[in-house]
């Protein structure tokens, strides 16, 4: 649906998108991810024809951007940065503004702004003018401009920023029914949003793709794979050399790089990170050295890299060259 | 051309939504008559015609359109509803012209509103009506010419505050230029380019009564190309 080859961007002399490609297929909901300035907001501009590519191209809907803008806004539903709306007119008058700029048949409108409506939650709200409106439901408001005209392409710029815990929950939901149907871009700095949403993310950094792939794939390349931490209990009675605590487990399964670390009460904690795909194996081993040496594992768990850590990774690294 | 009349009824709803279309009809009206009646000396003129009236229109409007354009971009672009707008799927040339026509509307409205003083003028001695309807004619074209500089200066800008003041400036400039003619007594070839260039001048052909088709075509042209240069404006502002 949407395919992005050797996209640049600069304003000025500030290049703010460098050389960026990417496809997206239909349906899929991909995330972009990155610190203020990484670039996510230009990408997002281009697609929805707001900004021209400086090289490059971005094919929306087999539509080329720069060729023929128009076509690819009558493609796109759009929620830019910030919501900014019409502050002086009523829900009602904005909706139906929008469905008549969409272009949508005068029988077609109030259904359409009606069931817009009711996907964004903003049954009642109506006859109410957006500047008196929270931002929760500005934020609606928003998606509800974007998806009225019912766009295969949605381009969603920060979606949730600014809405309490609740709010967030109900938009997330919201665009997680529209995944599948639609094509979702979405941008975000909150790592849980990426990995509640998107079945691909894209990282950025000033303005480079830092990483792709999903969620799941971009923890097993990060190396390291998977950690895995375990509580091992072993009560005084070891044999010569002491107890069989976590050194002597890392010393018996041969993880020369694991942290042991004893937490008092016979109780010590073993940290090992393990190369990706033999986290089962390690896992296992661990539990059948254990049962063979009398000690007892109170805890143990694996843990991938989060998305968060990745991130932190790869962005900060980068500045650092 | 349905594109354009959406986007025109909804800018014209925006204008009445607000104070701003009644002040600006409130002002023109209390400005015009206020020096027709008083400072014009329209009493001791003793004759029944509007053409001191109308002849305050290029300074009066040279202020007051500003005030209407200044916010159709600068407004947009403050309160960032321009990215909206422009991901809409309306052409450059919808913007403008629908933008432009809610603004003439408002004009229209207001020089309708000051059909009482020449029916009141009428009622106290003879009026030529043809020269009336020539008079309004020359308004409102005057006022489109205005409303599309206004426009486009408009466009130029974030700061409402700016398009206004480049907006009177440049408005009075094109507007009362022909008077510096006069003024300065310039030699008749300068007088000719600068009477040429001035809206105003063209505007007192109007109030002579005189239907001048060139007159129609500059008013038609100065509107057209500021509308034209906002269009552009806009498209390479995606560039940019």
């Amino acid at each position: 649906m949407i395919e992005v080859s050797g996209l640049s961007k600069s304003y000025g002399g500030f290049e703010a998108v460098k050389e960026v490609s990417f496809t997206v297929g239909d349906g899929r909901v991909i995330g972009l991810l990155g610190p203020n300035g990484a670039g996510k907001t230009t990408i997002m501009k281009v697609l929805t024809g707001y900004h021209r590519p400086s090289a490059g191209r971005a094919v929306v809907g087999g539509v080329d951007v720069a060729k023929d803008p128009l076509a690819v806004k009558r493609l796109v539903g759009y929620l830019p940065e910030g919501v900014p709306l019409y502050g002086d007119m009523t829900v009602t008058e904005y909706l139906s503004f929008i469905a008549e700029a969409r272009g949508l048949t005068p029988g077609a409108r109030a259904p359409a702004a009606a069931k817009a409506m009711e996907a964004c939650g903003l049954g009642g709200m109506g006859p109410v003018l957006i500047e008196h409106l929270s931002k929760g439901y500005r934020q609606r408001v928003g998606l509800a401009q974007a998806i009225l005209h019912d766009p295969p392409v949605l381009i969603l710029d920060e979606p949730t920023t600014g809405l309490d815990p609740n709010q967030i929950l109900e938009i997330r939901s919201l665009i997680r029914s529209l995944g599948g149907d639609k094509t979702v871009i979405l941008s975000t700095h909150i790592m849980q949003e990426v990995e509640a949403l998107c079945s691909e993310v894209l990282i950025l950094n000033e303005g480079r793709i830092a990483a792709q792939g999903s969620a799941r794939e971009l923890s097993e390349a990060m190396q390291g794979g998977e950690l895995i931490k375990a509580v091992i209990l072993a009560r005084g009675g070891g044999a010569a050399g002491g107890e069989p605590g976590a050194g002597a487990a890392a010393t018996a399964l041969g993880w020369a790089d694991a942290e042991a670390r004893p937490l008092g009460d016979g109780r010590s904690e073993l940290s090992y990170r393990a190369t990706a795909g033999r986290g089962d194996e390690e896992a296992e081993r661990l539990f059948d050295w254990a049962a063979g040496s009398g000690a007892k594992l109170l805890e143990l768990r694996r843990e991938r890299i989060s998305l968060e850590e990745i991130f932190v990774r790869l962005t900060s690294e980068e500045h650092t060259k | 051309m349905k594109a354009t009349m959406v986007i025109a009824r909804r800018e014209l709803r925006s204008y009445f939504n607000s104070p701003l279309a009644y002040v600006f009809i409130a002002s023109l009206l209390l400005i015009t008559a206020i020096f027709f009646y008083f400072l014009g000396g329209f009493y001791a003129m003793n004759r029944a015609s509007m053409r001191s009236y109308f002849a305050l229109f290029p300074a009066v409007l040279a202020v007051l359109v500003p005030a209407l354009t200044m916010r159709l971009w600068a407004e947009e672009r403050r309160q960032g509803s321009y990215e909206l707008l422009i991901t809409l799927p309306f052409t450059e040339a919808e913007l403008a012209i629908g933008k432009h026509l809610a603004a003439w509307a408002v004009i229209a409205t207001a020089l309708a509103a000051t059909l009482p003083v020449p029916l009141m003028v009428g009622a106290l001695g003879r009026l030529d009506w043809g020269v009336v309807a020539a008079e309004y004619l020359g308004a409102l074209l005057l006022g489109s010419a205005y409303a599309a500089v206004g426009q486009y200066l408009s466009s130029l800008t974030r700061n409402q505050m700016s398009a206004f003041m480049a907006g009177a400036a440049a408005l009075l400039a094109l507007g009362l230029v022909y008077q510096l003619a006069a003024w300065l007594d310039l030699p008749p070839w300068l007088a000719g380019i600068v009477n040429w260039l001035s809206l105003g001048y063209r505007f007192i052909s109007f109030s002579r009564g005189v239907i001048d088709s060139r007159d129609l075509a500059y008013f038609a042209l100065v509107s057209a190309a500021a509308l034209y240069l906002t269009a552009k404006r806009l498209y390479f502002s995606a560039w940019s």
